[in-house]
């Protein structure tokens, strides 16, 4: 799975807890789940969850804890997927 | 320092499933668990400490300016609707106000601050670099630490008195 096709997944799993969807539209790698998507820090461990679920992977509490952005999710479950 | 947070329990469960799987055990340690497995609602033990958590956090981000999603690392312990949060090494002291439909947490670092707590009315937040809330006290013509929360139909601002 390239860089792009994990950006469009993860685009899918946070659409739902999204309110700002002007943000959303124009989602970057820079994106903030929470200053830019004004998602609910609730939900974020819910986004938490789903990418467990549909990657099928585990997030550590570490790692969770550093996951407020695109690029850092990417980073977080880029190399999970590879072994 | 003041940190404060709402919970509007009707938009929570639009928002949220807390029985869903995995849920609680990112949120809320061993302990935390068992005070909401053994309260009598459950619910709103889950938006109480979860309330606890982010008041006590919004004070612990303007002290370190560190910003993460640390629920396991903010540890609540409650003595009827007073409790505290403690996080590294700092301890904050909340007071939790509970209706059938909102849960209202203020954190402060002071037991005794917990007093001076008043809710702001009407006023023009302003936000320095690091996106902290402040408003403008003209008595004392200073800038004044405010903590601002919104959830679902609710909304609030604390300060401390001065």
């Amino acid at each position: 799975m390239d860089k792009q096709e994990l950006i469009n997944k993860l685009k899918v799993i946070i659409k739902p807890y999204t309110t700002n969807t002007e943000a959303y539209d124009n989602l970057t790698e820079e994106t903030d789940f929470i200053k830019d998507l004004n998602i609910n820090s609730a939900n974020l461990v819910d986004i938490v969850l789903d990418i467990e679920e549909q990657f099928n992977i585990v997030i550590e509490n570490a790692e969770m804890e550093r996951m407020l952005d695109v690029k850092t999710a990417i980073e977080i479950i880029e190399p999970k997927l590879s072994v | 320092m003041i940190g404060n947070d709402v919970v509007d329990i009707i938009q929570s469960r639009k928002e949220s499933n807390w029985q869903r799987r995995g849920f609680l055990n990112k949120l809320f340690t061993t302990e935390e668990q068992h005070l909401i497995t053994n309260h009598l609602n459950n619910e709103i033990m889950v938006w109480r400490l979860w309330s606890m958590k982010e008041a006590a956090y919004k004070i612990y981000n303007r002290q370190t300016k560190i910003r993460a999603f640390i629920p396991m690392q903010l540890l609540c312990h409650i003595e009827g609707c007073y409790g505290t949060v403690t996080c590294n090494g700092h301890i904050y002291y909340t007071e939790t106000y509970i209706d059938t439909d909102k849960i209202y947490t203020v954190a402060t670092v002071n037991k005794r601050s917990l007093n001076d707590v008043r809710e702001v009315e009407y006023a023009t937040i302003v936000k320095d670099s690091n996106d902290h809330p402040f408003i403008y006290n003209s008595q004392k013509q200073i800038f004044q630490p405010v903590s601002v929360t919104h959830h679902g139909r609710y909304s609030k601002i604390a300060a401390l008195q001065l």
